[in-house]
C-alpha cells in the first residue's frame, strides 16, 4: 500500500513540476528581449544576400534550383524531390518576382526587430528565413542557418513583441498603460529554446568525441590555424613553445566538457553563471578570431533564453524606457 | 510537539469572531492558465517534438557498426559493402530519424549539430580564371577577402567551396560554378580546385607562412562554358516543316 501511494504521489508531483517547468506564465521580457536580437541578426542575415541575391537564390547561380531538386532533394531510389524541402525560391522564376519576394522578406524582419505586429511577422519570418535556408542547403548554409531558423520558430509561439517593442508603444499611445501579463506561451518558447539549446551542445560534444584532435587537446590549435575562417591570426601562440600547447590543450577540453555537460550545469542556479559566461567566451572567441560574428551572436543570443525576466528587466527597461519617452510613450 | 504549543499559546490571541479561511489551492491548478485537457495535448505535443529533434542530430551521427572483433581477423578483412548483413544496422535510430525525416524538414531542424566535429579540417578553395572573347581575363578565388565583404558574405563563398565535395552534392556542383562564372563574365572558366592543409604548431613558429605554396593540393580542375540564356536560342523559322 505503501509503495502504491509514495509512487502516486511521486507521479502527482512530477506532473505538477513538469506543468510549472512548461506552462507557469512568465513575464515575456526574456521573450521580447530575444525578438529584438534575433529578429536584428535575421535582417542582416538576409540584407547581406541582397548584395548577390540571384546567384545565391535564383533560380540558375551557383546551384540551380533543378539542380539540387532532382540530385541533392530527391528521395531515396527516385528522382522526384522531398515535398517537406519546400522554399518559395524553388518555384520564382522572374527576376523581379525574386525581387519583390526579398524585400518583402527584408520588411518582415525589420518588422520582426522592432517589433511592429510582431506574431505576424514572426510567422512570416519563420517561414521566409526556412525558404532561404532550404534553397541554399546545400551549398551555402552554415550554423547560423540553424540557429536563426530556430529562433524565429520559437519566437512565433509566444508573445514576442509584449516589450521592447513599437506594438507596446503603439498599446501605451492608445492610452492602455496596463502592465504587461505573465504569459504561458512566453514561458514555453522560452523553454523550447532552452532545451532545444541543451540539444544542440550534447550532440555537439559528443560529435567531438569521436574525434581524434579533441581527444588530444589539439583541435583547437586547428582551428585557430585555418586561415579561411581566422579574422584575428592567434598563432603567434605556437611561438610559446612551453605555455602554448598547455593553454590549446585546456582550452580545447574544457570546450569538450562544457558542451558536454551543458545541459545538466544550465540547469542549476550555482552553475548556471558560470555556464553563461563559458558561453560567451567560447561563441564570443569564434567570433573575434573566427569570423563567425554572426554566428556567435546567434548562439549568444540563443543563451539569453536562460535569463530570468527580472534580470532581463533590471538591464533593459532603463534603455527601453528612454527610448519609448522618445517616440511618446512614456509610462 | 513545539508547534503545538505554539499554536496554543496564539489560541486566546486570534479574533473572536470566524475569519473565512480562503481553501488552500494546489500549486499546479492554481498557478496554471489552461485546462488540464490542453496542457495534457500541449504536453504530448512537447514530447514528440523534442522527440524530432533528438532524433536528428542523433540519426544523422549514428551508422551501421561492424560486430567486435571484425578488425582483429587475421588476415585483415576488407570492409563488406554496405548492404552487407555484416553490418549492424541502429534500428531504433534510424528508425525515429526515417519516421520524423519530414517534420524535420519542414521545420529545418534536420541537422547534426556537429561544429568542428569530429575533427577541424582545412578547407576547400576555388581558384578560377575566365578567358573572355574580348578584354582581360578575369582571375578570383572562393572565398576572397578582397571580392567578398562583409564576412557573411564571405562565408558564404567560403561554404560553396568548402560544400562542393559534399557526397549529397554528387560531387557536380564545381561544374555549376565553373558555369556561372562563364555566364556572368561571358567567357570560358577554369576551375582549380584545391585542399587548403593546416600547419602544426612547430612549422608555424618556424615562420612558414599559412598560405605556403606547399600548404595547397590540387585536387582537379574543370571548365565551365556560359549557360544557353532564352535569347541565345535559336528562333524557330516560321513556316518551316518539323
Amino acid at each position: 500500500m505503501g509503495v502504491f501511494a509514495d509512487t502516486r504521489s511521486y507521479v502527482a508531483e512530477t506532473w505538477q513540476a513538469w506543468n510549472r517547468f512548461w506552462f507557469a506564465p512568465k513575464d515575456p521580457a526574456t521573450l521580447s528581449l530575444i525578438r529584438l536580437l534575433a529578429g536584428s541578426l535575421l535582417f542582416y542575415t538576409h540584407l547581406v544576400w541582397s548584395l548577390d541575391l540571384q546567384a545565391f537564390v535564383g533560380q540558375e547561380g551557383w546551384l540551380p534550383v533543378e539542380y539540387l531538386r532532382q540530385t541533392v532533394h530527391a528521395a531515396p531510389g527516385t528522382s522526384d524531390p522531398q515535398w517537406s524541402l519546400w522554399s518559395v525560391f524553388f518555384w520564382i522564376e522572374p527576376v523581379w518576382l525574386l525581387w519583390c519576394v526579398h524585400l518583402f522578406a527584408l520588411l518582415v524582419f525589420f518588422c520582426l526587430m522592432v517589433g511592429l505586429f510582431s506574431r505576424t511577422a514572426a510567422t512570416l519570418g519563420f517561414l521566409l528565413a526556412v525558404s532561404y535556408a532550404h534553397r541554399v542547403s546545400p551549398g551555402a548554409f552554415f550554423g547560423l542557418d540553424k540557429i536563426n531558423c530556430m529562433l524565429a520558430m520559437y519566437l512565433l509561439l509566444g508573445p514576442c513583441g509584449a516589450r521592447y517593442s513599437l506594438d507596446s508603444v503603439r498599446r501605451v499611445r492608445r492610452g492602455d498603460t496596463s502592465p504587461v501579463r505573465p504569459s504561458a506561451f512566453a514561458n514555453l518558447s522560452i523553454r523550447l529554446i532552452q532545451v532545444h539549446l541543451c540539444i544542440i551542445y550534447l550532440f555537439s560534444g559528443l560529435a567531438k568525441l569521436g574525434g581524434e584532435n579533441w581527444q588530444a587537446g589539439t583541435a583547437v590549435w586547428w582551428a585557430l590555424a585555418n586561415q579561411e575562417y581566422q579574422s584575428i591570426d592567434m598563432t603567434w601562440i605556437a611561438s610559446w613553445t612551453t605555455v602554448g600547447p598547455v593553454l590549446i590543450a585546456l582550452a580545447t577540453h574544457a570546450t569538450v566538457f562544457w558542451e558536454l555537460f551543458y545541459c545538466c550545469l544550465i540547469w542549476n542556479r550555482f552553475t548556471r553563471p558560470l555556464t553563461l559566461w563559458m558561453a560567451m567566451a567560447v561563441h564570443g572567441g569564434i567570433a573575434l578570431f573566427m569570423g563567425m560574428v554572426t554566428f556567435g551572436l546567434a548562439m549568444i543570443y540563443a543563451n539569453l533564453a536562460f535569463l530570468k525576466p527580472p534580470t532581463v528587466r533590471r538591464w533593459v527597461d532603463p534603455v527601453a524606457g528612454r527610448v519609448a519617452s522618445l517616440l511618446g510613450a512614456a509610462r | 510537539m513545539a508547534k503545538k504549543k505554539q499554536d496554543a499559546s496564539r489560541e486566546p490571541e486570534q479574533p473572536t469572531k470566524p475569519v473565512k479561511k480562503k481553501a488552500a489551492k494546489p500549486r499546479a491548478a492554481g498557478d496554471l492558465p489552461w485546462h488540464p485537457v490542453w496542457r495534457w495535448l500541449a504536453s504530448g505535443a512537447i514530447l514528440v517534438h523534442l522527440l524530432a529533434v533528438v532524433s536528428a542530430p542523433w540519426g544523422l551521427s549514428t551508422g551501421p557498426a561492424l560486430p567486435p572483433g571484425f578488425d582483429a581477423l587475421q588476415p585483415p578483412q576488407p570492409l563488406p559493402p554496405m548492404d552487407s548483413p555484416v553490418w549492424q544496422r541502429p534500428i531504433v535510430v534510424q528508425n525515429l530519424h526515417w519516421f520524423f525525416h519530414d517534420y524535420l524538414n519542414l521545420l529545418y531542424l534536420n541537422h547534426g549539430y556537429e561544429f568542428f566535429a569530429p575533427d577541424p579540417a582545412g578547407t576547400h578553395v576555388i581558384d578560377y580564371q575566365v578567358t573572355r572573347a574580348a578584354g582581360e581575363p578575369v582571375t578570383g578565388r572562393l572565398p576572397s577577402h578582397d571580392q567578398h565583404w562583409p564576412r557573411l558574405l564571405y562565408h558564404r563563398h567560403m561554404m560553396l567551396s568548402e560544400q562542393s565535395t559534399m557526397p549529397q552534392l554528387a560531387q557536380k556542383s564545381p561544374q555549376h560554378y565553373a558555369d556561372h562564372l562563364a555566364t556572368i563574365h561571358n567567357g570560358i572558366s577554369r576551375l582549380e580546385l584545391k585542399f587548403h592543409n593546416l600547419l602544426p604548431p612547430r612549422r608555424v613558429a618556424d615562420d612558414t607562412p599559412l598560405d605556403a605554396p606547399s600548404t595547397f593540393q590540387l585536387i582537379g580542375t574543370i571548365e565551365g562554358r556560359p549557360c544557353p540564356t532564352p535569347s541565345d536560342e535559336p528562333a524557330p523559322i516560321t513556316g518551316a516543316q518539323p
